[in-house]
C-alpha cells in the first residue's frame, strides 16, 4: 500500500506524499491538503469504532473548569459546514502508549534514517548525541529567551528561567499534513516531525507557536 | 552537505529538490517551490550559522521562478531585540511628527546555493 501511496503522489504532484492509513488508527489528514478525499475514502477500508468524523474540522481545542472538575471542549466545523462545540472524552496515557506504537507501521527505517542524517546537520554534535540517547534535546531562543525542550513523539515543551528556577509554559502539538488522532504520532516518521518544530522555531518563531496545539503541561497530550 | 530543498515527506522519507543546472530540471524545481509557496507550505533556507555553527533558518516569502532566487525577510528579530534593549528610553514629546510602520525590505538568495526545508500545512497536534 505504501509503494502505491508513493507511486501515486509523484504522477499527482503531491510534493509531500499521501499519508498512509493504519487500521485501528483514526488518520486525521489536514482538511486543505490535496489528497484529503482520497484519503479519507481509503480510510473508509480501514474504519473500525471511530467516534470521528474526518471531515470535521477541529478549530480549537480548550479547557474549562466545569462542575468542579476539568474538561476539555473542542469547537469543531461539522460537514454541514456549522460551527459547534462538544466535550471531548477524556484521555488516557496508557491509551495513547500504546496506540502510538500501532503508528510504526506507516513508517521505515530508511525515512527515519534520511531524517536522522537531516537533523544531524541541524544540531551540534552533543544536542545530536541527547537525541540520539534519549529521544530529546534543548535549544534556546535568544529571540524570545525561550528554552525548547524538542521530543520525539512527545509534544515540545517550552520552557522559561528566571531568579526562582525554570517554569514550563505549556507544550507544542504539531503534526504536518497528518496525524493519528489520540495517539502523539504523526503521519511523517518521528525525527521529520522534530525538524519540522526545529526549523519552524528557528525561522519563524512566532508562526511556530500559531501553527502548533497548545496543550497544557497538566494535559495527558503533553507527555509528560 | 550538499544545497538543495527538503521537503518533509510522509511516503519516501525527505526528497531533496536540488536546482540542477540542467534547464529542464531547474524550471521543474523552480515550479515545485512556486507552488508549495502558494499551497501554504513554510519555506525555511539556512542563512548564515550562529556562534554555535548550527544553521539558522529564515522563512521565504515569495520566490523568483525566472532567477531562481527566494525572496526573504531582511530583519533579524534576535539582533532588533538586543539593540532595543541597549537603546536608552525615549521621553514621548509633544507634537513630535509620528512615524509609521518602518517597511520590510527584503532579501534575494540564490536557490542553487542555499538549503533548507518545505514543511508542509499543519493538520493538527
Amino acid at each position: 500500500m505504501k509503494s502505491l501511496l508513493e507511486s501515486i503522489a509523484d504522477k499527482t504532484n503531491e510534493w509531500a506524499g499521501i499519508p498512509l492509513p493504519v487500521p485501528g488508527l483514526d488518520l486525521h489528514v489536514e482538511p486543505n491538503y490535496p489528497s484529503f478525499e482520497f484519503v479519507t475514502k481509503l480510510q473508509e477500508a480501514y474504519k473500525e469504532d471511530c467516534d470521528y468524523d474526518p471531515r470535521v474540522e477541529v478549530i480549537r481545542q480548550f479547557r474549562i473548569y466545569f462542575r468542579h472538575h476539568w474538561s476539555k471542549v473542542a469547537v469543531y466545523r461539522d460537514v454541514d459546514g456549522k460551527v459547534r462545540k462538544t466535550f471531548l472524552p477524556a484521555a488516557s496515557q496508557i491509551d495513547m502508549l500504546v496506540d502510538t506504537l500501532g503508528a510504526v507501521s506507516a513508517w521505515d527505517y530508511e525515512q527515519e534514517q534520511r531524517a536522522l542524517s537531516l537533523l544531524m546537520d541541524m544540531l551540534t554534535d552533543h544536542a545530536f548525541k541527547c537525541y540520539t540517547m534519549t529521544g530529546s534535546f534543548l535549544e534556546h531562543s535568544k529571540r524570545s529567551g525561550v528554552t525548547y525542550l524538542f521530543r520525539r513523539l512527545r509534544p515540545t515543551i517550552a520552557l522559561r528561567a528566571n531568579d526562582e528556577g525554570v517554569r514550563a509554559l505549556g507544550t507544542l502539538c504539531m503534526h504536518p499534513i497528518a496525524y493519528y488522532r489520540g495517539t502523539w504520532a504523526g503521519a511523517m516518521c518521528p525525527t521529520d516531525d522534530v525538524i519540522a518544530h526545529l526549523v519552524l522555531m528557528r525561522g519563524d518563531e512566532h508562526e511556530f507557536w500559531k501553527r502548533s496545539n497548545q496543550h497544557s503541561i497538566s494535559e495527558v497530550e503533553s507527555g509528560l | 552537505m550538499e544545497t538543495g530543498l527538503s521537503i518533509l515527506n510522509v511516503s519516501a522519507g525527505d526528497i531533496k529538490l536540488v536546482f540542477d543546472k540542467n534547464t529542464a530540471e531547474r524550471l521543474r524545481a523552480a515550479r515545485i517551490v512556486k507552488d508549495m509557496l502558494r499551497r501554504g507550505y513554510a519555506l525555511l533556507v539556512e542563512t548564515g550559522r550562529d556562534e554555535r555553527n548550527v544553521p539558522t533558518y529564515t522563512r521565504v516569502v515569495d520566490f523568483d521562478e525566472e532567477k531562481c532566487e527566494y525572496i526573504i525577510a531582511d530583519f533579524d528579530s534576535a539582533a532588533a531585540a538586543e539593540a532595543d534593549a541597549k537603546e536608552p528610553a525615549h521621553e514621548p514629546v509633544a507634537n513630535e511628527p509620528r512615524v509609521g510602520k518602518p517597511k520590510r525590505s527584503t532579501k534575494r538568495v540564490p536557490a542553487d546555493s542555499t538549503r533548507g526545508v518545505a514543511v508542509a500545512r499543519v493538520a493538527g497536534g
